[in-house]
């Protein structure tokens, strides 16, 4: 028995100093590339990284982590992504859990560099929470285009205190950001107001869109919990079908990150009950469009989930 | 640097699950780790529900405790003549479901999956980093895989005749005065112990998978449990440093690529193992053939 236990200890101890020491040699190697005097910038999600692109405008060279469609839920990182955190001057990300287990380890790195979540300026009155638990609020925030504005802010200020020798030009592109963003809240709230209130209920497959039925006044009915990993029940189906066919609602929203799946059920559901309701078209969620698209910013982003909604519901 | 870090976590995670995948192999009980993985959903929502947040201290502790529970059940019903296929899989569903109920009765409002509060990720290894004393002691993930790689080690190493024996033949070994269901029991609460340790440090699927497809390989080359548990953790290892090379390569996920070089050693050797692979048994039918002719 012995003479087994000692073997086995040999060959790993074997294997762990031959893996010590090949790798040993090869890592620890990654010397800056000298670019154009830009700060390197990543951020998680597409949403973040608009805000940074910006605000920081030449003086920054914006990375982002998580992709067009990806849901931040069930982003996985790649290798790469390890340099990308890695070689970061500055890090942004979204913040109230949205980004998950990631959150920890941005903790961590945030004792030797600056990782600053852009929603920190936010209040309790801002945000939304169960009742049942009220310290861990809604993450999706960026849908009240006046809270986003707040994330704004903070990442001029944050751009500011990391590098105050260009703070004239951040105060400038955050300015004149904000008031694009402010234009966009205003367009926002009129086309909304132009549907009746009694149709003017927003069914989708994720409780995506608290924060934006809270600004805009839209009533928001979803089928899932926050989580995209919750389940929906029966019951939810049913009630949502119910809803559908008494209020004449005209139609339903699938969204670029969740399967359609979900939200095709209750089509079928309320068409049983001789309810024709209509997919009213994809909203953007938790990621934004392909880059390039004009749904490939923030502003392109909202824009688009505010003409859909109208022009299905009206 | 971290390169290194991931290289060595997961190898480590490789070497724990592939030298206790070995055990469960020889007792059918293989896929216990995907089992595991499902089966701690109540923990994390019970954690949750009595500790009011998503720490990291009470997830884990809800995940080890259930885990426990788990891998309890599964052994009580085998003792009682369940198959152990179907005792894996009730207990998993079973478990799995309970805490899908919890989570739409109570959590529907808050983002509580394991993927996003228990699972790790191998990428983020190098910078969550274990504080003692002002001192950075190196990744978190290192100490404790490692920690409990070497329990495991320890106590099988201890009673690996009775492990052994156990593994093979129970009826022989509970005939000679081993406690055999102790033994079981043991090696239960180890393979328990080890997978939440590593899904917490690296996520799911690569414990899975490196409790499997390592000792399967290992299972096809050689018939001396010894020799089994060195290859097992060999082509743990191995699968290990060069997934992530590939990793690099491509810009990938780590844990996928780690997976994927497994399942490709493990197909080399289904194809070329000496007794056991497809073309020595094809050129070993050939050769009866040819000597009946």
């Amino acid at each position: 028995m012995s003479t087994y236990f000692t073997r086995w200890k040999k060959g790993l101890l074997s294997l762990i100093l031959g893996t010590t020491l090949v790798f040993a040699g090869c890592s620890g190697s990654t010397a800056p590339e000298e670019g154009n005097g830009a700060w390197k910038v990543t951020a998680t999600t597409g949403m973040v990284a608009d805000i940074v692109k910006q605000v920081g405008g030449e003086h920054v060279e914006v990375t982002q982590l998580m992709g067009a469609g990806v849901d931040p839920h069930l982003y996985k990182a790649s290798e790469g992504d390890i340099k990308r955190i890695d070689q970061a001057d500055i890090i942004f990300y979204s913040g109230l859990h949205l980004e998950g287990k990631m959150v920890e380890i941005f903790e961590k790195i945030g004792k030797t560099k600056p990782v600053k979540p852009v929603t920190a300026k936010l209040t309790k009155e801002d945000l939304l929470a169960d009742p049942a638990s009220p310290d861990n609020p809604d993450p999706h925030v960026w849908f009240d285009v006046s809270l986003w504005m707040k994330a704004v802010e903070q990442v001029r200020d944050d751009l500011i205190a990391f590098d105050a020798a260009n703070q004239a030009d951040y105060s400038a592109n955050a300015e004149k950001y904000l008031a694009e963003l402010k234009e966009l809240d205003a367009y926002a709230k009129a086309q909304l107001a132009s549907i009746p209130k009694e149709q003017r209920v927003l069914v989708t497959a994720h409780d995506a869109f608290q924060y934006f039925g809270r600004a805009y006044e839209v009533e928001v009915l979803g089928l899932q919990g926050i989580s995209t990993a919750s389940e929906y029940g029966l019951k939810d189906v049913q009630k949502l079908v119910d809803t559908l066919v008494d209020r004449r609602i005209k139609a339903v929203f699938v969204e670029s990150s969740v399967p359609k799946r979900s939200i095709e059920a209750v089509v079928q559901g309320a068409a049983a009950k001789n309810h024709s309701v209509s997919i009213g078209g994809e909203l953007f969620s938790d990621a934004m469009g392909a880059p390039g698209t004009p749904e490939g910013n923030y502003l392109g982003m909202v824009k688009h989930n505010v003409d859909t909604i109208v022009g299905a519901l009206k | 640097m971290n390169s290194f870090w991931i290289i060595l976590t997961g190898s480590l995670v490789a070497a724990s699950c592939g030298f206790l995948g070995c055990f469960l192999i020889l007792r059918r009980m293989a896929m216990l780790g995907d089992a595991i993985s499902h089966a701690i959903l109540p923990g994390i929502v019970l954690a949750f529900l009595f500790s009011g947040s998503r720490e990291i201290l009470p997830m884990l502790m809800g995940a080890a405790i259930i885990g426990l529970i788990t891998v309890f059940i599964v052994q009580m019903l085998h003792q009682s003549g369940v198959k152990s296929d179907a005792a894996i899989g009730v207990t998993f569903t079973a478990l799995f479901s309970v805490g899908v109920v919890l989570v739409s009765l109570y959590t529907q409002q808050v983002d509580l999956d394991l993927d996003c509060v228990l699972y790790g990720e191998i990428a983020y290894v190098p910078w969550d980093t274990w504080q003692f004393g002002g001192m950075d002691m190196g990744p978190r993930a290192l100490w404790g895989v490692g920690g409990v790689f070497l329990f495991s080690l320890l106590i099988i190493g201890l009673f690996f005749k009775q492990f052994k024996l156990c593994a093979f033949d129970p009826a022989l070994a509970a005939a000679i005065g081993i406690p055999v269901v102790l033994f079981h029991y043991l090696l239960m609460t180890l393979v328990s112990l080890t997978t939440v340790a590593a899904f917490e440090s690296v996520g799911a699927i690569l414990v899975v998978a490196m409790l499997v497809v390592p000792s399967a390989t290992a299972y096809l080359l050689t018939d001396r449990l010894h020799i089994m548990l060195f290859i097992s953790m060999a082509v743990g290892v191995l699968s290990a440093i060069l997934g992530y090379f590939f990793a690099s390569w491509l810009d990938s996920s780590i844990a996928g690529a780690m997976t994927a070089v497994a399942g490709l050693l493990f197909f080399l050797a289904f194809l070329f193992s000496p007794r056991h692979g497809m073309i020595s048994k094809m050129v070993a039918r050939r050769k009866i053939h040819i000597g009946e002719a």
